[in-house]
């Protein structure tokens, strides 16, 4: 549907309304309205929201109590009305006594002050809460850090963001590694994490992203997060998909491929945050870079064969010894311990 | 249609539209959607009113409001790469300040804030209108333009006092200098 549809039919709702209002409406003209009007559902809502609007303009005449008759009063000078916005002054021309007068400007000098002393106060939280603050773990660390905004995120092994909370939005730049976000909900500031070239934009929810030389993976376990894709040229957001809660969205390049599986299955990927690496009919070589990622301890495949081995199981990431060693017991792997790695042979 | 239906949509309905645009802007990121959108939900309301009158308008109202979006997302095959927002996590809305929960004065304050931040000679035909009740011939003479040119003040009046009235943008002054200037620019469209 044409988005500027439901507004030309506010400007002919408005056009028929002021008509009818004008001394020229005539019974031709009061026929055309019904017609008009019976036309379509559209019409008559449309129709009937101005109605009720102009109906309730009739009121506005509680305020031209006092003005003299052919003057359009000042902006903003109706008096001890219950205002939302800002305190009003009194009408000039009402019989109000001097001392009120005193009184108000002085309740007028008191609230200026409030409101100067409030923006400053709140400038500067805004200026400094928007400073930045990165954060960082070394090889084989796992961190949760909470943010200012309520929100946590957890860091993967060797990983590091930039947070910047600012007032329009919360940036996260992911420089490395991976990071799993709990978001709190704030619909005003949108949550961005930035990663190799595209961002995820969320307002409340749970998602990780995992950035690699080549890809960024992005799994989201509640919720649901924006995709965009950053201009190489400007940096502009261009968006790219939407992920539902148990999406799991590979980019690579300028390609996106999005898994919809279920939450369990997108919370087992992520199950590095309780200090494991689940593995579910994964090859070998997979598995190998999952402890390489996140363990201290260098794994490398001697043959390339021994890469193609499927495995299962779950496994403490710190502890790749035991790994390796449920390895040589059970499967057709000699290990050869060297001090800066570890290498797996086929037997 | 009955006059008492109309009459239940404008008591029941419309006084909620403040919330419902919130509402609206939260879920659906595409701001130039959300007039299109409000219009559909009411089309939907007052239909399905006229079949049954509910019991509970507000939380109809918003039922409307939440399968309208899907609808819209599952029809668009492109399109709802824009949208975030879990509707069914935005359920329940609490913060009340629609028009039938505000006093007499506090709504007399809206509509006297909304007719502040009209143009200056929308503003004066209006005032001249319907607080002076002035018909539009003398309105026009008065101001020393076209009756013509006074039926188009005051259809733009209508316009923006029901949009700052009902609508959802009085607290937030960006927002509707905005939307102001959007209409602007319709209205130059529509001209040429």
């Amino acid at each position: 549907m044409d988005s500027h549809d439901s507004r030309r039919i506010e400007h002919e709702a408005a056009a028929w309304l002021a008509r009818r209002d004008s001394s020229a409406w005539t019974e031709r003209d009061e026929a055309g309205l019904a017609a008009w009007i019976e036309a379509s559902t559209a019409h008559r809502v449309a129709f009937l929201r101005l109605e009720a609007t102009w109906a309730a303009c009739g009121r506005l005449r509680a305020l031209g109590a006092g003005v003299r008759s052919g003057t359009v009063p000042r902006r903003s000078q109706w008096s001890g009305l219950p205002s939302t916005r800002d305190a009003t002054p009194d009408h000039p021309g009402s019989p109000r006594t001097v001392a009120r007068r005193f009184r108000t400007a002085w309740a007028g000098a008191a609230l200026a002050v409030l409101v100067v002393g409030g923006t400053l106060a709140w400038g500067w939280r805004v200026y400094f809460a928007s400073g930045e603050t990165s954060y960082e773990t070394v090889a084989g660390e796992m961190r949760t850090v909470a943010l200012a905004d309520g929100s946590s995120a957890t860091l993967s092994s060797g990983s590091a963001i930039d947070v910047r909370l600012g007032y329009r939005d919360r940036r996260i730049g992911l420089r490395r590694g991976e990071a799993f976000f709990s978001v709190a909900h704030d619909t005003r500031r949108p949550f961005l994490v930035i990663a190799g070239g595209r961002r995820a934009v969320a307002v409340g929810t749970r998602f990780a992203v995992r950035r690699d030389p080549d890809e960024t993976r992005i799994v989201v376990t509640e919720g649901v997060v924006r995709l965009e894709a950053l201009a190489p040229r400007d940096g502009s957001p261009v968006p790219s998909a939407l992920l539902t809660a148990g999406s799991i969205a590979t980019a690579h390049g300028s390609n996106v491929l999005v898994r919809a599986g279920s939450v369990a299955d997108a919370e087992r990927i992520l199950s590095w945050r309780s200090g494991y690496l689940t593995f579910h009919d994964t090859s070998l070589e997979t598995a190998v870079a999952e402890f390489n990622r996140y363990g201290s301890q260098r794994l490398v495949i001697g043959d390339a064969a021994i890469g193609l081995v499927r495995i299962g199981g779950n496994f403490r990431w710190s502890n790749s010894e035991a790994f390796v060693r449920l390895l040589e017991s059970g499967f057709n792997i000699r290990v050869e311990r060297l001090p800066d790695r570890i290498v797996l042979h086929s037997r | 249609m009955s006059a008492a239906l109309d009459s239940w949509f404008t008591r029941e309905i419309l006084v909620h539209e403040q919330a419902l645009e919130r509402y609206l802007r939260r879920c659906w990121s595409h701001r130039e959607d959300v007039h299109d959108l409000r219009q559909d939900i009411y089309v939907r309301v007052y239909e399905a009113a006229g079949k049954a009158l509910p019991t509970a308008p507000k939380s109809f109202l918003f039922t409307i409001a939440r399968n309208l979006m899907t609808d819209r997302l599952r029809r668009a095959k492109v399109v709802p790469i824009f949208t975030v927002g879990d509707f069914d996590g935005l359920n329940v809305l609490v913060e009340d300040d629609s028009l039938e929960r505000v006093s007499g004065r506090q709504a007399l304050a809206r509509l006297a804030a909304a007719f502040d931040r009209l143009p200056d000679r929308c503003r004066e035909a209006v005032w001249l209108r319907r607080v002076e009740d002035l018909p539009q011939k003398a309105v026009a003479q008065r101001m020393g333009v076209s009756e013509k040119t006074v039926e188009k003040h005051l259809a733009k009046g209508m316009r923006l006092m029901a949009n700052w009235y009902y609508g959802g943008q009085s607290a937030d002054s960006t927002g509707s200098a905005r939307e102001a200037s959007d209409d602007d620019g319709f209205t130059r469209q529509q001209a040429d």
